[in-house]
This record gives structure tokens, C-alpha cells and sequence, in this order.
């Protein structure tokens, strides 16, 4: 196996993702302050396990927010070799992928509106047994990977 | 009439098409039987339509002379006005197959015509249905690439058998070199046929027996429903004085019941089963009722999997099933290539039908270590049960439930008589987690790799024994993972895809060598390591 992946994904990721993830995690908070507040208001428990649900709830939001994308930013690799495309990415779970630029069948690149505004965009390739994708990667960075890999596609393509 | 998907295949408007004029020339229609066909299937969807609002009639008018006579009157509407349809859609129906391309032109009010270049077609099935088969005809389905969906790229309701057979030619020869046209007719030859003894032991061995019992439940819930609680109650104890004993009966019963439907199902699907091969193409014709041929193009088969069924394996026996590309029959991923064959005649039949598949390398076995984690994944699995197995213990001790054998009076030994309940629990349980180990062991066993003049064998296990052959060239991607328990271990997960269907399919390895897996992946990559 060869080494790690040389390039990393632009570090407005993480910032990206922080926001996702207090966005995501928005619903849990206020699931956990009920809990709290019906455990503290209904039912005769002491204070603290009264606060246990709201103080989970934070804890997942800061995992969600602070820890999560540092550490899945510092694991996000990826590389065009001549031949292959090689990602690696997953915080507990690690995943190593290469795919052959022989089977790729087209490239897009797509960014949604908060990608948009801060200048990311995403580059996703399709093969006949499904899709893999880079994500935040900066604008001109996606354009340039989008093409280069079109541009190794586009002899060989044999399936 | 046609829903146009999104598939690259197909373009309304090509240019090299025949001109309208041309068209007349070496059309044809389908058969006649269409014409019934097609409005058989519109007065189905009518009817179906006109089923609510008849039946909200009878409910409020009740059924007065009036109500029926209306009802009648609905129905000679429908079969009327479908049986006009059926006849304007099939003469509003051509094909030709011209200018390297398969034309389809119907539509009766919004007119389309579909063409699919001879070179995007990936196969030409027949099925014959019930209706089909009274006529003599046959539906032909021409699918292409990347079709992926249940719905045909382009269907042809009614042809008769020679028709079929010239359509077919004509989309094949075309697509072969133009001098394989006229050289030696030699058509397909037989590589194998299920024999009946065969396909009756392929019916009393397949796992479908799963769903043959759920299938027996729903109808004994219904009976359950239909018969009254005494009358269940008077047969069940006239046949068995003791309730336990009945219940035995009836879960053998209906075991049998299911085993017999299962061999049922795969006599209808699965009767005269017959794989040819004519130079670079498979043939399979199969079914009882509905008889239905299908092509597989060698160039599409993406990977083989030989699967050894838990009844199968003890005889020797093994199904062999294709994952092929842009060809995912009714809503699987992958196609059954062969129902059953003996174990020791898969590589033979192989070589004769799909030779780039063929092989049988002495596979590299797991490390040591891979074998505790498979045990624990295993005993993982058992956890739903065991927990559900505790609760039930846990509150027949505080429900002060009566052991089996004593009565509402209280057993001699009173203090005791929870033993007689937890006692078999905990034996339960051991027992539950026992088998799970060795399940987890047997896993471990069977799994193992090879590579092979560059194709990939895996083999795995989750019920049944399943090798999956892959050549190098088909691999879509590689990956391999590895959980925080699997680096402790150093071990990893190899997976491998190919393209099935619409999606993917995958092959995996778990629990490899870390080190060998990632030379493992290399290995499989476009330059291999020397």
C-alpha cells in the first residue's frame, strides 16, 4: 500500500462542518433542555439527574461541533494518481478507497448554498457500481480536480 | 404513454434514424394478441380506477335493480373503450431495426418514437406469460445499459416465436462482427439443463423456506381469524391430549406446509431450466407457468458467486448466481446463472459457460487472531435475544409465575419452584451464546482469498457459503477499512465493488492482515505490484 494520500481537503472545512454540526445538533439540545425541564418540573429526581439529559445534549453538541470536524478534517486525504484516485477519510472507522480513473464515467463538481458562501464546493465521480465524492474542497481546487481526473479518464475507459 | 427516464441510451430524435417514409418499408407490427393484451392491461388499470367509486354505489344505494344494471352497463363501457385502445395502440405500434439502431414508434395520442443504438443494448429477453402462451406469442424486452429499473428500455407485448427469433438476430448479428453473420448457423449450444430430480432437490434445499413459513403464518393468523376459538380448541385436543404436544404438531405441520410451497415456487420459477452459450452470449430459459428466456452477454458478467446453501453444503451442492452490469432482473442485483449443480462440477460448468470465471485456487486462510473477533461479532448478534430471553426470565421470577408442572395450588416445594423456570432459561441462554460461537468459528473457517491469474476469490459465509469470483479488470473500487477494534488487532476489511444493476454490488473480506490487505488492494489495482 502506498502512502497516505498527499493533499488535504481546504481548512474552511472545518469551519463548514462546525456550523453543520451545531445546525444538526440544534434539534438534540433542545430534545435534552425538555428532558431536563420535565424531569426537573414533573418528577421528584434529585438536581442532578434532573440536568443529566441537558448535559448530555451539550456534550454531543461539542463532540458534534469542536472535536468531529478537527479530527475528521486531519484524517480527510486525497490524491489524483496517474492511474487511480485514492481517498481516505472516517474518524473511528478509517476508510482507504482507490478507484481506477479507467472506470470513472463522469465527474461533477456541486455546492450548496452555505458551500457557496464560503467558497467549497464538492467533487463527486461516478462509477458503474456507484458514486465517491471529495468534499470541501475550495472552488478553483474542485474545478481543477474535476477536470484533471476527466482529463485521465478520458483514455482507457474500458467498461 | 412511455415515461421517458433519464437514460443515456435512449434519444427520441436521432438523426441516422429512417426517414418517415422509409419507415413503411421493412416495419413490422407486433402480433395480433397485443391488440387483447394491451386491453386486457387498460381494463385492469380502469378497473382498478373504478373500483372505489363502484363500490361507494353499491354501499349507498344498496343493491337495487338499478345499482347492478349501472354497474353492468360501467364494465361494458370499459371492456368497450379498452379493447378500442388495444387496437389504435397497436396499430400505433412499429418496430424496425435499421441504421445500426432498434426503432420503436408508439403512442396512440402522444406519438413517441425510441430509438436504442444496436450497441447500447445490453439484452434481448422473452417472456411469455399466461395470455402470451393461449396465443403462441411472446413478449420481447430489449434492455440496455444502465436500464437498471424494473421497466424494460423497450417492450414488445406480442410476437410470434419466429419474429422474436428474427428481431433477435437481427440486434445480435449486428452487434458481432458483420462476418460471424453468415458463417457456420451453429446456434446456441446447451452447456447444461436442470434435470427434474435436480430441480425438485433445488426446491426441498432453498433458503426460501424463511419466507415460505412467514407466508404460513399470515394464512394461519387468517384461519385463526376464520375459525371460531372452540373449534380450533376441539380439534386441537382431540388430535393431542397435551397443549404442548399440539403445538409441536402444528409448527411441524406448517413447516412441512412451508417446505412444500417452497419446492412449489422454485418448480414454477425454476422448471426446465436451461444455460446455453452461442460464442459470447448465455442463454437461459426457465419457468413452468410463465417461460422466460433471458441473454447475458459474457462481456457484462462482473463477478460470479458460487453460493452453498447451510442445506445445500452437506450434499455438496451450490447455486451459482451473476452480478452483471446494467442487467438487474425483477428488483435484484443479480441473476441466478445456474439453480443447482454439484460442488465439484461448478469449475467444469464454468469453463464451458463463463470461462473467464473458472478456477478453484487453494484459498489463503485469516489470521489467527481475525478468529476472536468473529466469535464476538457473532455472539454480538445474539444480544436482542439474550436480552429478550433475560426479561422474560427476570419477570417470571417477580410475577411469581408458576413453573411448568405446578398447578394454581402451589408445588410441594414452593421455595423452589423458580428454579424450575430460571433453571431452563439460563439454559437457554447458554446455549444461545454457544451456537453463536461456533457459528462465528464457522465463519472464521470459511472465509478466505485468493488471487488468480488476476481475478479475486473470496469466499464468505452468512448462512450460506459464498465465493465470490471477480476478475482485477471488473473492480469498480477498493477499500479498505478498519475500526478502532480491528487496528488494535491489526486487521482490516477489504471491499471490493463491482457493478450490478442499477447500484453495486460488493465483495468483501473481513478481518484480513492489515498489511495484506493493503497489498491485497494493490494487487487488484490498474498496475499491479510485481
Amino acid at each position: 500500500m502506498k502512502d497516505e494520500p498527499s493533499e488535504r481537503l481546504d481548512p474552511r472545512a472545518r469551519t463548514l462542518w462546525r456550523i453543520v454540526g451545531a445546525l444538526n445538533a440544534l434539534p438534540l439540545l433542545a430534545a435534552g433542555a425538555a428532558g431536563s425541564w420535565a424531569l426537573l418540573m414533573f418528577v421528584d429526581v434529585s438536581f442532578f439527574f434532573g440536568v443529566l439529559p441537558a448535559l448530555v445534549a451539550v456534550a454531543l453538541l461539542l463532540l458534534m461541533v469542536v472535536v468531529a470536524p478537527t479530527l475528521r478534517w486531519r484524517r480527510w486525504r486525497y490524491e489524483i494518481r496517474e492511474d487511480e484516485v485514492d481517498l481516505q477519510r472516517g474518524i473511528l472507522w478509517i476508510a482507504r478507497t482507490l478507484v481506477p480513473l479507467a472506470r470513472i464515467q463522469h465527474v461533477d463538481t456541486r455546492s450548496g448554498p452555505l458551500q457557496r458562501r464560503f467558497g467549497l464546493a464538492t467533487v463527486v465521480f461516478y462509477t458503474a457500481a456507484g458514486a465517491n465524492q471529495i468534499p470541501e474542497l475550495s472552488a478553483p481546487v474542485a474545478a481543477r480536480v474535476r477536470d484533471r481526473i476527466a482529463e485521465l479518464t478520458k483514455d482507457g475507459l474500458d467498461v | 404513454m412511455n415515461s421517458e427516464g433519464p437514460g443515456g441510451a435512449r434519444n427520441e430524435s436521432q438523426d441516422n434514424g429512417p426517414r418517415e417514409d422509409q419507415l413503411d418499408e421493412s416495419t413490422h407490427r407486433l402480433h395480433p394478441a397485443a391488440m387483447l393484451i394491451g386491453a386486457l392491461k387498460t381494463a385492469r388499470q380502469w378497473v382498478g380506477v373504478l373500483v372505489l367509486p363502484g363500490g361507494a354505489l353499491l354501499v349507498n344505494q344498496g343493491f337495487s335493480v338499478r345499482t347492478i344494471f349501472l354497474i353492468i352497463a360501467g364494465l361494458i363501457v370499459v371492456a368497450a373503450l379498452a379493447a378500442v385502445w388495444g387496437f389504435l395502440s397497436w396499430r400505433a405500434t412499429s418496430y424496425v431495426v435499421s441504421g445500426g439502431a432498434f426503432h420503436l414508434r408508439q403512442g396512440v395520442i402522444q406519438k413517441s418514437e425510441r430509438t436504442i443504438p444496436l450497441d447500447h443494448v445490453q439484452s434481448v429477453d422473452t417472456v411469455q406469460g399466461v395470455v402470451q402462451r393461449i396465443f403462441g406469442v411472446v413478449e420481447v424486452r430489449v434492455e440496455t445499459a444502465g436500464g437498471g429499473t424494473n421497466e424494460p428500455d423497450a417492450s414488445l407485448s406480442a410476437l410470434s416465436r419466429a419474429a422474436a427469433g428474427t428481431l433477435r438476430r437481427e440486434i445480435e448479428t449486428s452487434r458481432h462482427k458483420p462476418t460471424d453473420a453468415d458463417g457456420e448457423e451453429s446456434g446456441p449450444s446447451v452447456v447444461r439443463r436442470l434435470t427434474t430430480r435436480d430441480l425438485l432437490i433445488a426446491g426441498a434445499t432453498s433458503g426460501q423456506i424463511g419466507i415460505a413459513v412467514s407466508l404460513v403464518a399470515v394464512v394461519s393468523q387468517f384461519f385463526d381469524d376464520l375459525f371460531s376459538n372452540e373449534f380450533v380448541e376441539r380439534v386441537v385436543t382431540t388430535f393431542a391430549p397435551r397443549s404442548v404436544t399440539a403445538v409441536l404438531l402444528l409448527v411441524v405441520v406448517a413447516g412441512l406446509f412451508a417446505w412444500l410451497l417452497a419446492i412449489g415456487g422454485t418448480v414454477l420459477a425454476h422448471a426446465g431450466f436451461t444455460l446455453a452459450r452461442d460464442g459470447d452470449y448465455l442463454y437461459i430459459r426457465r419457468g413452468l407457468l410463465e417461460r422466460r428466456e433471458a441473454t447475458i452477454p459474457l462481456s457484462r458478467i462482473q463477478a460470479v458467486r458460487v453460493v452453498e446453501g447451510i442445506l445445500r453444503q452437506p450434499f455438496g451442492l451450490a447455486a451459482l448466481r451473476v452480478e452483471s452490469a446494467g442487467y438487474g432482473e425483477d428488483a435484484g442485483v443479480s441473476t441466478i446463472l445456474f439453480p443447482l449443480l454439484p460442488r465439484q462440477e461448478v469449475e467444469g460448468f464454468l469453463r464451458a459457460a463463463a470461462p473467464e470465471f473458472a478456477g478453484e485456487p487453494s484459498l489463503e486462510r485469516l489470521p489467527r487472531r481475525a478468529l476472536r473477533r468473529y466469535v464476538f461479532r457473532a455472539m454480538l448478534a445474539t444480544i436482542p435475544l439474550v436480552f429478550v430471553v433475560s426479561a422474560i426470565a427476570v419477570i417470571g421470577l417477580f410475577s411469581g409465575f408458576t413453573a411448568p408442572g405446578c398447578g394454581d395450588a402451589g408445588c410441594a416445594a414452593e421455595d423452589f419452584s423458580w428454579l424450575a423456570f430460571e433453571i431452563p432459561a439460563a439454559l437457554l441462554l447458554v446455549a444461545l451464546l454457544v451456537f453463536a460461537a461456533l457459528y462465528g468459528w464457522l465463519q472464521y473457517r470459511d472465509a478466505g482469498w485468493a488471487i488468480s491469474d488476476s481475478r479475486l476469490f473470496a469466499r464468505s459465509r452468512l448462512l450460506s457459503r459464498a465465493t465470490a469470483i471477480a476478475p482485477r479488470r471488473r473492480l469498480q473500487s477498493r477499500s479498505i477499512v478498519s475500526s478502532p477494534f480491528q487496528r488494535r488487532l491489526r486487521l482490516a476489511t477489504l471491499q471490493a465493488r463491482v457493478a450490478s444493476g442499477g447500484g453495486g454490488a460488493e465483495v468483501r473480506i473481513v478481518d484480513l492482515d492489515a498489511p495484506a490487505a493493503g497489498t491485497l488492494a494493490d494487487r487488484l489495482g490498474p498496475d499491479p505490484a510485481p
